[in-house]
């Protein structure tokens, strides 16, 4: 970093008094602040030259004590500051989430993003199975996050719902966490309520799910005469790790087999194909992805997809999956400004 | 009025050389202890805010592109001096060409001044340990700028220390694309298995051939082998081998591969037009692999042939070469495509820091940071962006770095090339 004089020197091409700069003068500017010429051949003949002079030996060691001093302090300093933004933060989510809770009522949902210019028409949550626990622990707290994140999205009318899950379990129980949704939507809505939002539940390359007893939704228009098109329905899709970099090796190897069969150029591989074969076979573009965890890192997330996705992660939020980090995003994705109380 | 002179007055202050000592040996004593800690091995930055800060300051637009070139050199300096090996940034989208003509042939001009002023200051760049290296699709620039890019690269090609990563006509997709092209080339081409094979000390056609006079002389015990079940495929292939429609032609297979090989090779130099040098009809098969180990990956970039040439050339090798000598498609796995993205070599990204409060990745680094890369998305302009700011982001990274207990091993993982 330099000093104000060289900055305005570089910046506008000139020195002090006006005359333009040449190469060796700009250099020249820059000297001082340049590291030392730090070549290891000729710091190594030095040494040997003045093996017997104390300087060189003492300087460095002192210098390399206050650096570890100052880093010592710095980090001091910075885990009690982290800490005390960690108590800030969790009491602002706590507030948040006093003021903005669901009671599990569609209609106070629907009050909250009433006043949202959009919605985004596909979101995206990325959610962590739990380390701690049993195996069957974590797969029941991660169903039941899905499930009310599913009943948020479906009360605040979003129609696309991506989950991310690392490790995929949720692909292999699709039936049984169809039932919690289900048991879930009906614990908001009422047992028949008209408005209830129909679910069907799919991941890449297994067929869509909706069991035989729910209506599904080209029926509903037939059964209740009075409503038919304010009974919405929520697409669900599951994806995973393997829906990421995965699929992209799988198309390679597609491409390349293709391309020794003599049955495609190279030159023909194009970015439009690609996303082609790549919405088809496992999901477009997400409008807006939450992330429940305290700091923002992808973890695998489908890379293809995420081009313009609005990221939104609460920072050094410890909550887990809250309605209050949901409607946040949901504001931050309207660009709204969220005030305190409804 | 009170602002205007309280801002002169704290020039005046910055500019005394007493405090301006101070304050850069501050700087270097920051930097040096940050250096006691872990230190990300890659960094991306998203270059954003320019344009706004320009609009709110009543500046040209490209006034605030090159406030922001500042602020990048003093995020730079910050980054090397620190030990960052590689420093990524979004310099221009491809998607920016969509901007006004007048605001695209700033940035090229600007571009290519700034380029013209980092070739005259090579020595900069050597005192640094910095290459740089243009990643993107060069063929949407103007012809002068490209000549003055590949200066710049050449010029600081020979440095090892650290890489400045400059993203010029870019976008992930685009990258991807390229990377899946690319693979699909190698895989199109026999060249891995030829190498393979051709390298190794034994030859398939004596090992043939001794089998098959090791089987004469035990005729007799066949039925034995026969049952033994470890040998059954080896006596399988024997018999094929000797059902060969031509056996005449066998004993010699390694060197009429070897010449098809250089037939490939040789065509190919003609049709794109290379100057590797044209070994054909000395027929031993060391020069050869010599000549066939130059259209390996590392030279397809340059010699990427049009839609003919590949095509002649994949119908060659179809018609010259067997199809089992074609790599197999399932042996690709995700390095493959990493290797063939334009950052290969960098080590895995460790940050990503988006400044000017826009929440998304706008096709930037997609196939490089959605693993376990930190995503840190920052308010304020980039021109503001300076060592202050920048600091909290990386002692953070230390900070959770030192806690995850990854420190000592955070050394031996970026090490490795993924």
């Amino acid at each position: 970093m330099v000093g104000i004089r060289q900055s305005t020197a570089f910046h506008t091409d000139r020195d002090a008094s006006g005359r333009e700069l040449s190469a060796a003068e700009r250099e020249k500017l820059l000297k001082p602040y340049l590291p030392s010429a730090s070549n290891k051949q000729p710091t190594a003949g030095q040494d040997a030259r003045r093996r017997f002079q104390r300087r060189p030996r003492v300087r460095p060691a002192i210098r390399r004590f206050l650096h570890w001093t100052l880093f010592t302090i710095i980090h001091t300093l910075f885990s009690i500051y982290i800490r005390l933004r960690k108590v800030y933060h969790a009491i602002i989510d706590r507030i948040m989430a006093v003021l903005y809770y669901h009671h599990r009522t569609p209609e106070l949902i629907k009050r909250d993003v009433k006043s949202l210019s959009k919605v985004p028409s596909h979101l995206s949550v990325i959610l962590d199975l739990p380390p701690e626990g049993g195996k069957k622990d974590a797969l029941e707290t991660l169903v039941n996050d899905a499930c009310e994140v599913a009943a948020w999205s479906a009360c605040a009318g979003v129609p696309m719902l991506s989950i991310y899950e690392r490790t995929g379990i949720l692909k292999a129980t699709i039936p049984h966490l169809h039932r919690s949704i289900e048991r879930t939507l009906t614990a908001y809505y009422g047992v028949n309520n008209p408005t209830k939002p129909t679910v069907s539940l799919r991941a890449p390359h297994i067929p869509s799910y909706s069991p035989p007893h729910s209506p599904p939704p080209t029926t509903t228009t037939t059964n209740n005469l009075n409503d038919p098109p304010t009974r919405p329905h929520l697409t669900i899709l599951l994806i995973s790790a393997s829906d990421g970099r995965q699929t992209l090796v799988d198309l390679t190897r597609t491409l390349a087999s293709m391309a020794q069969a003599n049955k495609l150029i190279p030159a023909d591989i194009s970015a439009d194909l690609i996303d082609a074969e790549i919405t088809e076979s496992v999901m477009g573009e997400p409008d807006l992805l939450l992330v429940f965890g305290d700091r923002v890192v992808l973890n695998g997330y489908p890379p293809w997809q995420v081009r313009l996705t609005e990221i939104y992660g609460v920072q050094d939020h410890v909550g887990g999956v809250e309605y209050a980090v949901f409607l946040r995003g949901l504001y931050r994705f309207a660009r709204a400004e969220m005030r305190f109380g409804r | 009025m009170a602002t205007s002179r309280n801002a002169s007055l704290r020039r005046w202050l910055l500019s005394l050389p007493p405090l301006e000592y101070a304050l850069q040996q501050i700087r270097e004593l920051l930097i040096g202890s940050l250096k006691c800690g872990p230190i990300p091995k890659h960094i991306a930055f998203v270059m954003d805010g320019n344009r706004r800060y320009a609009r709110e300051h009543k500046l040209e637009t490209v006034e605030g592109h090159h406030l922001g070139f500042e602020a990048l050199a003093r995020i730079l300096e910050v980054c090397y001096k620190s030990g960052v090996e590689v420093v990524t940034i979004y310099a221009f989208s491809i998607e920016n060409f969509k901007r006004s003509k007048y605001e695209v042939d700033g940035l090229m001009d600007m571009a290519k001044t700034k380029l013209v002023q980092m070739s005259q200051h090579g020595e900069l760049f050597d005192r640094y340990g910095a290459s740089v290296r243009i990643l993107g699709d060069l063929s949407l620039v103007r012809e002068d700028v490209i000549a003055e890019v590949n200066r710049a690269v050449e010029m600081t090609a020979h440095n090892q220390q650290a890489v400045l990563n400059v993203c010029f006509p870019y976008t992930s997709r685009e990258e991807i694309t390229r990377s899946i092209r690319e693979t699909v080339k190698e895989y199109s081409v026999p060249a891995d298995r030829a190498q393979a094979v051709g390298w190794r000390a034994f030859s398939e056609s004596h090992i043939q051939r001794s089998l098959r006079s090791s089987r004469r002389l035990s005729n007799i015990s066949e039925e034995s082998r026969r049952s033994h079940p470890d040998l059954q495929p080896l006596t399988g292939e024997k018999e094929k081998a000797q059902a060969h429609p031509n056996p005449a032609d066998l004993p010699s297979e390694d060197y009429s591969s070897a010449d098809s090989t250089t037939e490939i090779s040789s065509q190919e130099d003609l049709d794109a037009n290379t100057t590797t040098t044209t070994t054909t009809t000395t027929a031993p098969s060391s020069s050869s692999q010599t000549s066939y180990s130059s259209p390996s990956p590392d030279f397809k970039p340059t010699t990427t042939p049009s839609k003919s040439t590949s095509k002649s050339t994949s119908k060659s090798t179809s018609t010259t070469q067997k199809p089992s000598h074609l790599p197999d498609p399932e042996s690709l796995t995700t390095a493959h495509l990493t290797r063939n993205t334009y950052t290969s070599p960098a080590p895995p990204l460790d940050l990503l820091v988006r400044t000017s409060g826009v929440y998304r990745l706008s096709d930037f680094m997609l196939w490089q940071c959605h693993e376990t890369t930190e995503l840190r998305f920052l308010d304020c302009l980039w021109p503001n962006f300076d060592l202050w700011r920048f600091l909290p982001v990386l002692v953070e990274w230390q900070w959770r770095r030192r806690r995850e207990g990854v420190g000592g091993l955070g050394e031996g993982k970026g090490g490795k090339v993924v």
